[in-house]
């Protein structure tokens, strides 16, 4: 039976997602301001279930408390997985830098220690002519179908190239693991300091 | 007066090197830095019925002997052996002076691209 939602209905699933957000933001030490989007991302999940609610079984609010603690237990557990993934906890940008210093964290952040150059993007001029430098000089010692693949893998994805005339998929996945190698070599690629360190 | 030249650095791997080690190696080493990437009988050691190694230490053992010689065809390394015991070689790669070669320009590579692909 296809269930009607009449206005004290939405009440109800309203405040019992507002309630939940409440304490899932709390629990997982995010900013305020994340408790909105939290109670939408749960709400969302709740109206797409809602249809399999049957009034017969039970109340509105205990159906909804349950579906709502296990969307909060899957949020909870992709935000702690993306906080393992990130190294530690995230903190909004917005938030204080420090206890004494009440700037915002972005404006305490330097480019260097930006996610950007965490992940290896060249941020000031001279590093990025520095890059570029380091990349002529390595592709002048590939033959030229390694530079044309090169070139093309910097634009197309191997899909293209496949129809483009560079060979089925595994070759060229093939020639991609034996550039790497020829690259690093060559300077491009991971230090012998970062290898053997590990 | 005497020219000063910087300290040769000799480095042993405490464990089995992978190619993409010797790789970076190749490319950090000053000319005179010696790396010993393997120690044994190479040629054995990379045959099943004689190495003591798995089947993915002798891949990898002789994807490492490969590319030794592949740097050294490229004019990278200088190779040679040091014999330690009988049927027991330290395998050395030297590095030497980086070849030079007129850079490749990345952009005329990506303007002849979009052709090309």
């Amino acid at each position: 039976m296809q269930f009607e939602l009449e206005p004290k209905h939405v009440h109800i699933i309203t405040s019992e997602a507002a309630a939940v957000a409440r304490r899932l933001q709390r629990r997982l030490g995010l900013p305020v301001c994340e408790r909105e989007d939290l109670a939408q991302d749960l709400l969302v999940d709740l109206l797409r279930r809602l249809p399999a609610y049957d009034p017969a079984k039970g109340g509105l609010g205990a159906f909804s408390g349950l579906i709502l603690r296990n969307q909060a237990s899957r949020i909870a557990m992709k935000i702690m997985r993306e906080r393992r993934a990130a190294g530690g906890f995230t903190v909004s940008l917005d938030a204080p830098a420090a206890e004494d210093d009440p700037r915002p964290l972005f404006e305490a952040i330097s480019d260097t220690q930006g996610l950007a150059a965490w992940h290896g993007q060249h941020l000031s001029e001279a590093e990025k002519q520095q890059g570029r430098i380091s990349i002529e000089t390595a592709l002048a010692q590939l033959p030229h179908c390694g530079q044309r693949l090169c070139a093309a893998l910097s634009v197309n994805s191997v899909n293209t190239l496949c129809k483009g005339g560079f060979g089925s998929r595994s070759a060229i996945y093939r020639r991609i693991s034996e550039l790497r190698v020829v690259l690093t070599a060559h300077g491009l690629g991971a230090s012998w300091d970062d290898l053997a360190a590990v | 007066m005497l020219m000063q030249h910087p300290p040769f650095t000799t480095v042993r791997s405490i464990r089995p090197l992978t190619e993409i080690e010797f790789a970076a190696w190749v490319a950090q080493a000053v000319p005179g830095d010696r790396l010993e990437y393997h120690r044994g009988f190479l040629v054995l050691d990379t045959f099943a019925l004689f190495t003591k190694l798995d089947d993915r230490g002798r891949t990898e053992l002789a994807k490492l002997g490969s590319r030794a010689f592949w740097a050294a065809e490229q004019g990278l390394v200088h190779l040679v052996q040091q014999r330690i015991a009988p049927d027991q070689f330290a395998y050395i790669a030297v590095a030497r002076p980086k070849p030079k070669a007129a850079a490749a320009s990345l952009s005329e590579l990506l303007l002849a691209e979009p052709e090309a692909a």
